[in-house]
């Protein structure tokens, strides 16, 4: 599937832009998402009714499963490709709605929290995948776009700063098949040394959504451990999603300074423009949460309405996840991701285990 | 209203998938304030 590694259209950009052309994919992601969710409830349904002890295999490992196998084993017809660019939008949606599981103080406790890490994790990451560009010799714009997508939010980010530095199709899409790849790993591998490490919801959460680029991947990888985990990682990975507008203005200063991009004429509204929206969108549904103008039950309605959408989300990072399509695009920039990814793991892992003595999260 | 003229109306409004995403999301948080959604199962 092309475009597990294409820049999404403009079309893709916008769901409503046509909403005929988007049912298909958004049915099949229902689908494929549903069917994660069923599998689980039989399975544990089955081994509960049989008396038999089995690891709880979660829906969100199904939806990802499921979702790779029919990626990876069939030709998705292009009908159903408009839909699948749509989990985005999922993500997103269910993003602002899970603000409605935040009353403002965690948000605020926590958020302080994520907010120190960020500025130490993302100056660490440009740092060492800058390094580990020039050591590989990269061209120095992918280099660029893989800094800015290991330090802020994975192929968004990669997607603002393309524009913004004037960088060619090739490198973004070598940028962004060596994020997507890493994602897929680390969906496997952050649970297993969380769980290996006794990380505790919180600790784990922030880790996920320090660590893990891609924000649906952060959601997933979130979500795999626990629910709860899930919430912090989603919010972890919100603060630095924050962050976009001011990494991508600063490169887009210094690539202009060089002579090889524009110049920002309106660094304000730059900034503006960069700024992910759905942020404001959680944060205001939180305040609404804290102030009481939803119920008890009204709330939960929020919260699953929030999870039906990263339903949908979850099936969505399997579907366009096509490892056939990123094995062509070259061993270099995924060793220097991978390398990067390694050593940001351990870094982001560091903080906040010091942070968890600190505040005991 | 035709998928065509639709697509021209959400063209036109210029909004991005992040406006797209809270606006449809504080849709859904009205349904449900307003008891039109009452139980979402899960």
């Amino acid at each position: 599937m092309a475009t597990s590694v294409a820049l999404p259209s403009q079309e893709a950009q916008n769901p409503f832009a046509n909403v005929i052309r988007f049912i298909p994919g958004v049915l099949l992601l229902a689908a494929i998402g549903f069917a994660g969710k069923v599998l689980e409830q039989s399975i544990n349904g089955y081994a509960k009714s049989h008396h038999m002890v089995i690891p709880n295999v979660e829906y969100v490992l199904w939806a990802i499963a499921l979702g790779l196998l029919v990626s990876n084993t069939l030709t998705i017809p292009k009908v159903f490709l408009p839909g699948i660019a749509t989990y985005e939008f999922w993500l997103k949606a269910g993003i602002v709605l899970l603000g409605a599981r935040f009353v403002l103080g965690d948000v605020l406790k926590l958020g302080g929290i994520s907010i120190g890490l960020v500025v130490l994790e993302i100056s660490g990451s440009l740092i060492l995948m800058t390094l580990l560009g020039r050591l590989f010799n990269l061209r120095p714009k992918l280099s660029t776009l893989l800094a800015i997508g290991s330090a802020v939010c994975g192929v968004s980010a990669i997607i603002a700063a393309k524009g913004a530095i004037d960088a060619d199709d090739e490198d973004s899409s070598f940028a962004i098949a060596a994020i997507l790849a890493l994602g897929a790993i680390a969906l496997v591998t952050f649970p297993l040394i969380g769980h290996a490490l006794h990380l505790t919801d919180n600790a784990y959460g922030l880790w996920a959504g320090l660590a893990v680029d891609n924000t649906a991947e952060a959601t997933a990888a979130g979500a795999l451990f626990s629910d709860a985990a899930g919430k912090v990682a989603v919010l972890a990975k919100t603060t630095r999603n924050a962050t976009i507008g001011f990494v991508v203005l600063g490169y887009a200063i210094y690539w202009a300074s060089r002579g090889q991009a524009e110049k920002v004429k309106n660094k304000g509204a730059f900034l503006w423009k960069k700024f992910p929206k759905f942020v404001l969108g959680f944060l205001a549904i939180s305040l609404l949460v804290s102030v009481h103008v939803f119920n008890k039950e009204q709330v939960g309605a929020l919260a699953n309405l929030s999870r039906w959408a990263f339903l949908l989300t979850f099936a969505g990072v399997g579907l366009r996840t096509n490892f056939r399509e990123m094995s062509k695009q070259g061993l270099r920039p995924f060793i220097v991701g991978a390398l990067g990814e390694v050593l940001i793991a351990v870094l982001t892992l560091g903080l906040v285990v010091g942070a968890n003595a600190i505040w005991k999260l | 209203m035709s998928d065509e003229k639709l697509a021209t109306k959400a063209t036109r409004l210029g909004l991005s998938l992040d406006v797209w995403a809270v606006l449809t999301s504080f849709l859904l948080a009205l349904l449900v304030r307003v008891g039109v959604l009452k139980h979402v199962p899960w």
